[in-house]
């Protein structure tokens, strides 16, 4: 046994070799996914969505062992695609973009394809073109049906006709009209109970929401069945139905069925006191994680699809224990309370 | 002939926002029936408070044939620091407080109009819209701030039946009307618009008109957001965004000129009315989202293009009136 040598053919050293090179190089491939840089560029912060949602990612990056730049565009175009230059100039390995605007953020993703650095674009996907970038985006149509349906069959449940009122977003969002078709798709179908009375535009701005909905309560006294295509509108919504004097509890006379979007922590805060029936929640948690899920894997040189999905849920008063902890607005709900 | 045909269509010129208003509320009534209301009425001139209250201010500003572009940052600005840093004091010496910085903020404006004479108000107030937008997101990180259960509650009280944000304009309105009619500093503001050489050479500090009017400008745009925050309890960074619009807007369709020296506050807040009756007439009829920025900014144009032709055939009627002067 002591005098075996073993003989080592070349194709077994060249194997041999390339295993051990291998496995030699995988902690540095590791090493290196840690030393990367990822740009966030936001267009703003102007909700707690936003806010909650670059504080996840500035943890997971550092869970990751990846270095942050961050930028805010404040919905200027023309600055974001000044900050897409900066970022390639300076080299980082994938631009996470939050753009205004779906089709001028198209010259930035060419710019980074041309650069050969990803572009995920989180939570709003470009407009159609040949460029190519990754796209993570909540399911806003399906999320906001099955919220729609939620408050339906509460409707159907208590019973009689409803009029009903939607405060949709900027109409140059892709978000806000995937929204309101799923608005529609579920309202439409129940036009025997249900009758939309107003449609008000809020072009994501809490005065022309406060206005619209004054408005439309004065048209309208008797809006009962409400949704809104954001949580940020909460307060304005709060604001007007008190001085219309319908801010009333779930099972309460005079309670308005009322639906939110997005799933922050006012929206948690509501659904504890009792005045918001039902939330369609963005997973922001998941959301995250596809979205650096899909730079690891354009790292690694795969092509994801240019649309990745989160189906999100829907958070009810029926449903609040078991569902809150998934809640992005529960946690930082957890949070205020200390 | 010709200056008989300029003068009536002078009248039909300043005549058009009022018949336009009329048409508007005919219109909107016939489509809904809760539109001509008191209560509809109370909250059209509720929600129109503090653009029509920023839009008094600008009038001054417009009336020395300057402009003001930085009226929704200074109103962003002075609700941002009332939110994050004046949250704990008594609104009666926080909305002071608040109304100061606005001075300060217009007097800034004033100081640098006066300075670079060079550069036309509109450079100067368009780099402060800048500025102070960015230091409001910076105060902020361009998160919402809340303001106090103590100031949300104003915005939902009446007195006599009457809202309260009604009552701060009504009180700003009143004033601005005695000033600029029955003062002599509201006759100079008017003099130096018309012709600041000449104002000078009569004897008036045109530097002091033109700084008083842009601290006025200030403090009623921070009142302005005053009003505003107490209605719709939060400000994010899009508050008082692209506001400066609807307040000049407002302005110019109540006849006030962006050339200097000739309109008044009834007029604005005529114009400040009918933009908020479009809009609630708009929601009230349930017309199509799409239809809003289209209506506004064909009630801008409107605006700008009648302030353009009667101050074209004002200069005509000045050069034929001389002209007969000097043949006589």
């Amino acid at each position: 046994m002591s005098g075996f040598t073993p003989r080592i053919t070349r194709r077994a050293f060249t194997i041999g070799s390339l295993l051990a090179a291998g496995t030699a190089g995988l902690p540095i491939m590791v090493k290196a996914q840690e030393g990367k840089t990822v740009a966030l560029l936001f267009d703003s912060l102007v909700s707690p969505f936003w806010v909650t949602g670059i504080e996840i990612m500035r943890e997971e990056a550092a869970k990751r062992g990846w270095e942050t730049l961050e930028a805010i565009s404040n919905f200027d175009d023309n600055r974001q695609f000044e900050q897409v230059r900066a970022m390639i100039e300076r080299e980082v390995d994938g631009i996470l973009i939050i753009q205004t605007d779906a089709n001028a953020v198209i010259p930035a993703i060419r710019e980074a394809n041309a650069a050969g650095i990803p572009m995920v674009h989180f939570n709003r996907p470009p407009a159609e073109s040949d460029a190519y970038s990754v796209a993570i985006q909540a399911d806003n149509r399906a999320i906001m049906r099955e919220t729609v349906q939620f408050l339906v069959d509460e409707a159907k449940r208590i019973g009689g006709t409803y009029k009903a009122a939607i405060l949709i977003g900027d109409l140059g969002d892709v978000n806000a009209i995937q929204r309101r078709d799923g608005f529609f798709d579920i309202v439409d179908q129940n036009k025997d109970i249900i009758e939309v009375v107003s449609r008000i535009s809020t072009e994501w701005n809490a005065d022309k929401a406060f206005a619209g909905l004054t408005n439309a309560l004065q048209a309208n006294p008797d809006i009962n069945f409400l949704v809104t295509s954001s949580d940020f509108l909460h307060p304005q919504i709060e604001q007007a139905l008190k001085i219309a004097g319908k801010w009333n509890k779930r099972g309460e006379e005079g309670h308005v069925l009322f639906a939110g979007f997005d799933g922050d922590e006012g929206a948690y805060q509501r659904l504890l006191d009792g005045f918001l029936d039902a939330c369609g929640v963005q997973n922001l948690f998941l959301e995250v994680d596809m979205a650096f899920g899909a730079f690891t894997d354009l790292w690694a040189g795969e092509k994801p699809e240019k649309l990745l999905l989160d189906p999100g849920f829907v958070i009810t008063q029926d449903n609040l224990e078991e569902t809150r902890d998934a809640m992005w607005g529960f946690s930082v709900w957890k949070n205020q309370q200390g | 002939m010709q200056v008989g045909e300029n003068r009536t269509t002078l009248l039909l010129l300043n005549a058009a926002p009022w018949v336009a208003f009329l048409a508007v509320v005919v219109v909107f009534g016939v489509l809904s029936d809760r539109f001509l209301t008191i209560q509809n009425f109370m909250n059209i001139l509720t929600q129109s408070s503090h653009i029509a209250i920023m839009a008094i201010g600008i009038t001054f500003v417009l009336l020395t044939a300057g402009i003001d572009l930085s009226v929704g940052a200074i109103m962003y600005v002075a609700v941002a620091v009332l939110a994050l840093f004046l949250g704990g004091i008594p609104v009666v010496i926080a909305f002071p407080l608040v109304g100061l910085i606005g001075v300060a903020l217009g007097a800034m404006n004033g100081y640098f109009v006066i300075k670079l004479r060079g550069q036309h108000p509109f450079i100067v107030t368009l780099a402060t819209l800048f500025i102070l937008r960015g230091a409001a997101i910076f105060l902020t990180d361009t998160r919402m701030v809340f303001v106090e259960e103590s100031v949300m509650s104003l915005g939902r009280t009446s007195y006599f039946g009457v809202p309260w944000a009604i009552w701060v304009f009504a009180v700003v309105f009143v004033i601005a009307w005695i000033v600029l009619r029955e003062t002599p500093f509201g006759r100079q503001i008017y003099a130096v618009g018309q012709d600041p050489t000449a104002a000078a050479k009569a004897g008036i500090n045109v530097p002091r008109i033109l700084f008083s009017v842009y601290c006025i400008c200030g403090f009623l745009a921070a009142v302005g957001g005053l009003v505003s925050i107490a209605q719709v309890a939060a400000a994010s960074s899009t508050f008082g965004f692209q506001i400066e619009f609807p307040v000049i807007a407002a302005a110019v369709l109540g006849g006030t000129s962006l050339f200097g020296g000739r309109g008044g506050v009834v007029g604005t807040v005529f114009g400040a009315v009918l933009i908020q009756t479009v809009q609630s007439g708009l929601v009230m009829t349930n017309a199509t989202p799409y239809i809003y920025p289209l209506v506004t900014a064909v009630i801008i144009f409107l605006a700008v293009l009648i302030d353009g032709l009667r101050t074209s055939i004002l200069d005509t009627l000045g050069r034929r009136k001389i002209r007969v002067e000097e043949i006589a």
